[in-house]
């Protein structure tokens, strides 16, 4: 059986799937030596949960899309090592939920497969160091130059400064990366400086640097903070920004520090893909 | 919007007093005052999510808290939402001194008792307000 996880669910209330989140933590806990965290309680109490994620793999229990657990996980900066999304397990068994907050067959149906699953020796994941697991998802648009195809994420929350980088902020945390036309005019990367840990880096100051065959750039942050996550594959594998800066080619994560003053130096999806147009036409 | 007064309470899991708030909130809107309360999850209202908060912004809510820390009408009220009454699980449990009311996932007989006192306070002030 599965032992010994902290478990942040949702706990949520308006949805019937926030009420499995709750039930499924409560019953984990109940059966085994598991320490349950309360989602709001823990924005506050530091020193307690802290304690306990640091003791525990963190196994989070969302109930909807809006994943309020896996956020605040990631604003207290909690180690992630195992997320479900309780929605997300009912659409992939096949299992409509009611509207209701009253769980009935299905709903314990789902409830009893989601067991199942985490008492599955295999499914228990180590801890991971230092990362807030969240899911970066990214809708692309593309521009096509030739026979070069530039992608340009367009959701919103990412941000863009002119120097072609973008800035994926959830919560007070952002991902950090280059844009398709870094790697596309830098050609193959052969190089990857990261930042310090727990470096604190200014609004366009240095983040690392790249360096390819044909130059060496600096990488310029689009936000201010502190570094907490450094994508250290990329040292071994700098051509991951080739293949992919988005999902693969990302830098580091930044725990923010002011955000909201960053914002207004920062463009969106709509701007930067204009800007990069007109700059990949002028490389002709 | 909807005049509906928003019964929340707070997240409390892992205590028998939270999940007496909780149960206390839905005896609420669920069974007794369906057509003029409903309940909202505190987790979407502190991670901002702008659904919720639009939804409590400005509108009478009453708070149900399990524990001293009073997550919920501290949270209500840093997003906007007009507190007309903060209910206090553990002063209700006072009045009924010595007695056993289940654990963190099941009530006793006392502890039902005592939610049901709760929800009818509740019911009390939201048939009062309007």
């Amino acid at each position: 059986m599965i032992e010994n996880y902290a478990i942040l669910p949702c706990n949520g209330l308006d949805k019937c799937a926030g009420v499995i989140s709750r039930e499924i933590g409560l019953k984990l806990c109940k059966n085994n030596h598991n320490e349950i965290i309360c989602p709001v309680f823990a924005r506050i109490a530091d020193v307690k949960y802290h304690k306990i994620t640091d003791q525990y793999p963190l196994l989070i229990i969302d109930g909807c899309a809006t994943r309020c657990a896996s956020k605040l996980a990631l604003e207290k900066g909690f180690k992630v090592s195992k997320k479900i999304t309780v929605t997300e397990e009912a659409k992939n068994n096949h299992l409509e939920l009611t509207n209701t907050l009253k769980l009935g067959e299905n709903e314990n149906a789902l409830m009893d497969i989601i067991l199942n699953k985490l008492a599955t020796p295999e499914e228990k994941a180590a801890p991971t160091s230092g990362q807030a697991n969240v899911e970066y998802h990214f809708d692309y648009e593309t521009f096509q130059n030739g026979k070069f195809l530039f992608r340009v994420p367009k959701n919103p929350e990412i941000y863009y400064n002119e120097n072609d980088c973008w800035a994926y902020v959830i919560g007070n945390r952002a991902r950090i990366g280059v844009t398709d036309f870094v790697q596309q005019n830098l050609s193959d990367i052969l190089y990857f400086t990261p930042p310090d840990m727990d470096a604190e880096i200014e609004q366009f100051g240095e983040v690392g640097e790249i360096e390819s065959s044909k130059m060496l750039i600096d990488l310029i942050s689009p936000v201010s903070g502190k570094v907490v996550l450094i994508n250290d594959t990329l040292i071994e594998k700098p051509e991951l920004i080739n293949k992919n800066p988005y999902e693969l080619g990302w830098i580091a994560e930044l725990e923010l520090t002011d955000f909201e003053s960053d914002k207004e130096f920062l463009i969106g999806f709509d701007k930067y893909f204009e800007i990069m147009k007109k700059k990949v036409e002028g490389l002709k | 919007m909807n005049n509906k007064v928003k019964v929340i309470p707070c997240s409390g899991i892992g205590k028998v007093y939270g999940l007496m708030a909780r149960e206390a909130a839905l005896k609420t809107v669920l069974e007794l005052c369906p057509e003029k309360a409903e309940t909202i999850c505190l987790a979407r209202i502190v991670t901002g999510d702008k659904e919720v908060t639009d939804k409590i912004e400005g509108c009478d809510c009453i708070t149900v808290d399990g524990c001293p820390q009073m997550c919920a009408s501290k949270n209500v009220s840093i997003a906007g939402g007009r507190v007309i009454k903060e209910i206090k699980v553990l002063e209700t449990v006072k009045e009924h001194k010595g007695k056993k009311f289940g654990s963190a996932t099941q009530l006793e007989d006392s502890g039902e008792i005592v939610v049901s006192e709760i929800a009818g306070k509740i019911a009390n002030i939201i048939n009062q307000n309007n």
